[in-house]
């Protein structure tokens, strides 16, 4: 060690005292840490809390260390240690290991590992006292010739996003430089925030050659090589600095024993501390996320099993070891299990569901591939199922999950990071010649900069002349920082007039109402008007916006609304109230002054206010029945077909009336579970599809709106939107005491969102790899042109894609989504996300970087579409053996290298699926049979489904349930304060105190419910009396504010819930427990972990999915 | 003996236009999966002619069930029960909204009944000539018999 040490000291040199200085220790100690394995990570980490004993010890370890790294992978915090011990053997040697009892060893890689997570916040800010000592015993470490070699490589510094940018090696003696570098920017720069070191983790290419494998991933550290070693036999003997190591196992709480703590780890897990070599293969490329991490602290005590005699037991359990590099090839566990049944065969009896992983932090992006490619588009617009692209056929046909991605081309971007808009003017859009690819971050210029080379097609362009730059030393064009199409993964591009088949229409709302008397009952007229009336002004898009109406009942009554000219205005009584014209010749349809019928809004403002102040009133009288929404189509069509645009149609009686008559069905019990069954769930006539064809033809976007307390078809209605890129709502026994705010918020929403209009998208791919199939709602044009009238940001596409070759030469694989529109504005764009995602030949690997929230999504989706053809129950059977296969494909490729005995084991990254998978069975749109939803309800939830953003599927299949009482009772109201006391919890029905008040929330509904016990003071301070005292059925969702601290406590939580997801209008809903059959159908039916209605429960199920993987 | 010449010249027709709307149809399926076509067109051309081949065919295959061709009848009868099912299913035309999803199985379909045809087409070429020929002989045995008297 000693020698190593000094080598280390050497490395520091220049940096280290400054930088060592209390704020700068994390880096320093990061970098004397990190060296080793953990790099990166380690380093960001290591706060200055380490640092004086860290320093020692982590130097030489750091050797050691690389091999452990790759183990490092955030998550494992518990794990680690197993891997780690191997690699102490050969550096042990080196380190004076004193320090180290045997044991330490193995458990040193552990620490290190370990140390990253360790350092919480907290332990940063040492005290000044701690990093001086630190900077100090670097700086004793003379600057030995062997730091160069071997760890030097592993410099973790690099790792951080702070550090990326290394100063040139300061004083390094040999030449680390990278090393050097990271210690002087370190110091410097302040210290990095904790939660900076995860993102920091990206693999950075600079690590030195010691650690081939690795080196991608960790940082190399120059002078970590030798120091890393003695690094873990350091942690050991100084329990100060120890502590921190154990801390991470912990979830962050130091731990001041560290060197009992290691020993007891490797003990749990099978790690070997005999293992040769440190780094393990695997790891080659992959660089840790932080950010996983994170989570997975949180998770530990969820899920792990305890290791034997560990002395954390909870945190073992997600667990997947870091691979032991050398050793035994593999006897780390790269995965996560779950330990059914405490003696082999009995599984009823072990599984403990506290220990199920569920999703309590919501939807987990992956990281790594952000920050393998920080030049890819966010995720929230592009993921990818994996982002680990099989390179051959054998490989996808092993992938048993769904290989595609999916898209969100408008998703709403923060505050800051809006899409920037390229106009090119002068020279046209840059394109590849031959596969049409948009000029992206990953061209390469060459040839001094008059030539690029596609990164699709890998064909050379030529640079026009107006686009010419000079390339600098490193081949980057000169003007990169004025051109944000290459740098940035997401841009719009405005399109010049080769783009477009006709001049760019004007945004244009039209609206089909239906009068019938059920619609004027219930109040849905008047408040759709009032809506409409508030959002003329907010219309996107004035002064072009044009807009029109329609109404019919058993005849279809247009409006004219044309504003006379000024000339002519005091000739002609002018029109300040619309002209209502009546067709009853439902036969043969004809459009009266079909002029006039859309008017632009601007110019008719006074007569489209008068009609909708007029329109309640006009039809309040009515007690037509009947519907003749088929003409009324037609004859909206005929109007719109001119221009395209934008129809609403608010529907509320069955249509009875001409073309496309709707009959009662789905009524009958007996075509459940038969081969007819699907038939109720796909449009009647087919009416439905042709004039959707026809719409999506010429630009027309329907979004269905639908209120009846009766059976309406949304089956055969749906169809309209779904294949014109629409979106469906549904209102079930809509009442205007009720649902007032729903309807207002989401028409409005609906309304005044941007959108896109006569939009097409395309997704274009690397060669070798093909789109196979898209799921979503929209058309078709082209085998592989989306068709999309109207896009927004609630709106997402998934696809397939599929390998063409059996076996793929690239090592990246690049993916472009384009979707050229018309803005509201009026001009043409093409809006561009670009994303590379890396080959590989490893099937854990493609696991690991497995993207849950898509996968679930396209799952979703695909079981929807299967429910169209097949029966409910084949559609649940589908998913579930998709999830089984997998997860025994995951099985085969580790039970012979691991005794996994009775444990089930899946990819960290796909701890969730299973849940996911359960709820998706679970859903309004696939769960149970004729009882257990509506078939309206179920039809309006599968189209909806088909749409939703990865982010809202997943909190519709795993909505939260939040503990409100004691927020609102003691919590002051500050800020955080929220979400610090009221944590999301498992979806059964023990989490339900009789004595509290609960929040559930699942995007699209809030249900808050009473506990039978609450106190009656709480009650009546939020509900009124009389509705408290007996039931809500009849104030169902009156949740009011009072007068009171308390209620206005709840209504601001639940608007501050609200704005979280603004897509939706969560109306709420209250409950009081025992009441049936209110509580069961808003609450009950939708805890999915329980047992409901001939459903499993969450352990169940993953009992049934553990046998069948085992079978 | 003119007559059956006649019927098999009908049959050859019938066969041949049974052929020529199914390469039409695949036709437009390959220029729309090529993209040289929009799914409105292609699939408005191919229903224009799914109806007119069916009741064709069903002429057909009748025409052999009344004029005692069994074996001819027998052959014809799968595509006809087919057409039936799918017509009684509603299945029978291309669906604009879905047409990729199905491409790949119409196109195969109508391959599959192409091939049948063709063959089909092969023997009924064989029987014609038979008949013409048979036709032919028994004439000239007449002529022969008739120039045999002088």
């Amino acid at each position: 060690m000693g020698t190593e040490n000094p080598n280390r000291v050497n490395t520091y040199p220049g940096p280290i005292p400054t930088p060592f200085a209390a704020p700068r220790s994390n880096m320093p100690i990061s970098s004397s840490s990190s060296h080793p394995v953990v790099g990166s990570e380690a380093s960001a980490f290591r706060p200055t809390s380490v640092p004086a004993t860290l320093t020692t010890p982590f130097s030489s370890p750091g050797p050691t260390v690389g091999s452990g790294t790759p183990g490092f992978r955030p998550m494992q915090p518990g794990r680690p240690t197993p891997s780690y011990g191997p690699p102490t053997t050969g550096p042990t040697q080196r380190f004076p290991t004193p320090q180290f009892p045997s044991a330490a060893q193995p458990s040193m890689p552990p620490t290190s590992g370990v140390g990253q997570p360790i350092f919480p916040p907290t332990m940063r800010p040492p005290p000044p006292g701690h990093v001086p000592p630190m900077s100090t015993s670097l700086n004793r470490q003379p600057p030995p010739a062997p730091m160069g070699s071997p760890p030097q490589s592993l410099y973790s510094v690099s790792s951080r996003p702070n550090m990326q940018q290394p100063t040139p090696p300061t004083g390094p003696p040999s030449s680390l430089p990278g090393y050097i570098q990271s210690n002087t920017v370190t110091s410097p720069p302040p210290p990095p925030p904790p939660g900076s070191h995860q993102g920091g983790y990206t693999p950075q290419p600079t690590a030195s050659s010691s650690f081939p494998s690795h080196q991608g991933v960790y940082t190399p550290q120059p002078t970590a090589s030798s120091p890393f070693s003695s690094n873990q036999g350091g942690y050991t003997p100084q329990p100060a600095t120890s502590s921190p190591f154990p801390s991470n196992h912990g979830g962050y709480t130091p731990q001041p024993a560290t060197s009992s703590p290691f020993p007891s780890n490797q003990g749990g897990y099978t790690p070997q501390p005999t293992a040769s070599s440190p780094f393990p293969s695997h790891q080659g490329g992959y660089a840790p996320q932080p950010t996983t991490a994170a989570p997975f602290s949180s998770h530990q005590g969820a899920y792990g099993q305890p290791p034997p005699g560990a002395s954390q037991p909870g945190m073992y359990v997600g667990g997947s070891a870091p691979p032991t590099g050398a050793m035994a090839g593999g006897l780390v566990e790269d995965f996560s299990s779950l330990s059914l049944g405490s003696t082999p065969g009995s599984f009823d009896v072990g599984l403990d569901s506290k220990v199920l992983p569920r999703p309590l932090d919501g939807d987990v992006e992956p990281t790594a591939f952000a920050g393998m490619y920080p030049m890819n588009c966010d995720s929230r617009f592009l993921r990818l199922t994996t982002s680990a692209i099989p390179n051959s056929q054998s490989l996808v046909s092993r992938w048993q999950l769904p290989l595609g991605a999916v898209v969100c081309p408008l998703a709403e971007a923060p505050e800051g990071e809006e899409v920037p808009i390229v106009n090119f003017a002068t020279t046209g859009i840059v394109r590849c010649r031959r596969c049409r690819t948009y000029v992206n971050p990953y061209v390469t210029f060459t040839d001094g900069g008059r030539k690029w080379r596609c990164n699709i097609c890998a064909l050379l362009n030529d640079v026009q002349n107006d686009y010419f730059a000079h390339l600098d030393a490193t081949g980057k064009r000169v003007d990169l920082d004025q051109h944000p199409e290459l740098t940035k993964g997401s841009v719009e591009f405005v399109a010049p007039a080769e783009y477009m088949v006709r001049p760019p229409m004007p945004p244009l709302y039209f609206f089909l109402i239906d009068v019938s008397i059920s619609a004027v009952k219930s109040g849905m007229l008047e408040v759709m008007a009032q809506t409409i009336k508030s959002c003329l002004d907010k219309l996107p898009g004035s002064p072009r916006t044009q807009i029109g109406f329609i109404t019919f009942d058993s005849t279809i009554h247009f409006y004219n609304m044309k504003a006379t000219s000024l000339l002519f205005f005091f000739f002609q009584s002018s029109l300040t109230q619309p002209q209502m014209m009546v067709v009853s010749d439902l036969e043969d349809i004809f459009v009266p002054l079909p002029d006039d019928l859309l008017v632009n809004l601007s110019d008719s403002r006074p007569v489209v206010e008068a009609f909708l102040d007029s329109l309640p009133s006009m039809f309040q009288d009515n007690v037509n029945v009947e519907s003749a929404f088929g003409p009324a189509l037609k004859a909206a069509f005929m109007v719109m077909s001119q221009l395209g645009g934008k129809l609403l149609i608010f529907q509320s009686t069955l249509p009875s009336l001409g073309v496309g008559r709707l009959r009662l069905r789905g009524d009958d019990l007996r075509v459940y579970g038969t081969d007819k069954e699907h038939a109720l769930r796909i449009p009647e006539d087919p009416f439905y599809k042709q004039m959707a064809a026809d719409f999506t033809k010429f630009q027309v976007a329907v979004n269905i709106y639908a209120f009846s307390d009766k059976y309406t078809d949304i089956a055969s209605l749906g169809t309209l939107a779904k294949y014109t890129g629409g979106q469906v709502y549904y209102y079930p026994s809509f009442h205007s005491a009720i649902h007032t705010e729903k309807l207002r918020h989401e028409l409005a929403r609906d309304l005044t969102r941007e959108t896109a209009w006569e939009a097409v998208m395309r997704i274009r791919c690397g060669k070798g790899v093909r789109f196979t199939s898209y799921h979503g709602n929209f058309m078709l044009r082209s085998t592989d042109l989306l068709a999309l009238p109207a896009v927004d940001c609630d709106k997402a596409y998934a696809m397939q894609f599929a390998l063409e070759e059996t076996l793929l030469t690239t090592q990246i694989v690049y993916f472009q989504v384009a979707l050229l529109y018309t803005a509201s504005c009026g001009e043409r764009r093409i809006r561009v996300h670009t994303a590379a995602a890396s080959v590989v030949a490893d099937l854990g690997e493609m696991y690991r970087q497995a993207d849950t929230g898509a996968i679930v999504s396209l799952l979703g989706r695909l079981a929807i579409e299967k429910s169209l053809t097949y029966k409910l129950e084949d559609a649940r059977n589908a998913i579930q053996l998709r999830i089984v296969k997998a997860l025994k494909e995951y099985r085969k490729l580790h039970a012979v290298q691991h005794r996994v005995g009775n444990r089930m084991i899946y990819p960290e990254s796909l701890k969730y699926l299973s849940i996911y998978g359960l709820s998706l069975c679970k859903s309004t749109a696939l769960r149970g049979g004729y009882a257990d939803a509506q078939l309206d309800e179920r039809c309006a939830a599968g189209f909806t489904m088909m749409a939703l953003p990865v982010k809202k599927m997943l909190k519709l299949l795993y909505p939260s349930l939040l503990r409100v009482d004691e927020y609102l009772v003691k919590a002051p109201r500050v800020d955080g304060e929220f979400e610090r006391i009221c944590k999301r919890l498992p979806l059964v029905a023990e989490s339900l105190d009789s004595r509290g008040i609960y929040i559930f929330d699942d995007g699209f509904r809030f249900v808050v419910w009473f506990g039978r016990m609450l106190s009656p003071d709480l009650a009546r301070n939020l509900v009124d009396e009389d509705s408290s005292a007996s039931d809500f059925s009849k104030s169902q969702v009156c949740l009011n504010e009072r007068e009171n601290e308390l209620s206005r406590k709840l209504m601001g939580i639940l608007k501050r819930l609200r704005e979280g997801d603004a897509s939706y209008y969560q109306l709420c809903h209250l409950v009081r427990q025992g009441e049936q059959p209110r509580e069961g159908f808003f609450l009950l039916l939708n805890l999915v972990e329980d047992q409901v209605g001939g459903m499993n429960g969450y352990a169940d199920w993953i009992i049934q999915i553990h046998r069948q993987v085992q079978q | 003996m003119a007559w059956e010449v006649i019927l098999w010249v009908i049959f050859f027709i019938l066969n041949i236009s049974l052929i020529a709307a199914n390469l039409y149809q695949i036709v437009c399926l390959t220029d729309l999966e090529a993209d040289y076509m929009n799914p409105y067109d292609s699939s408005s051309r191919i229903n224009a002619v799914v109806i007119p081949e069916m009741l064709i065919h069903g002429v057909f295959c009748g025409l052999f069930l009344v004029t005692g061709h069994w074996f001819m009848f027998i052959l014809t009868l799968p595509i006809t029960i087919y057409s039936a099912m799918l017509y009684s299913k509603r299945r029978h035309l291309i669906d604009v909204t879905e047409v990729f999803r199905s491409i790949d199985a119409e196109k195969k379909y109508r391959i599959v009944k192409l091939a049948f045809y063709l063959l089909l087409f092969v023997l009924i070429i064989i029987r014609l000539v038979i008949e013409v020929v048979n036709n032919l002989i028994d004439d000239d045995e007449e002529g022969v018999h008739l120039f045999g008297i002088f």
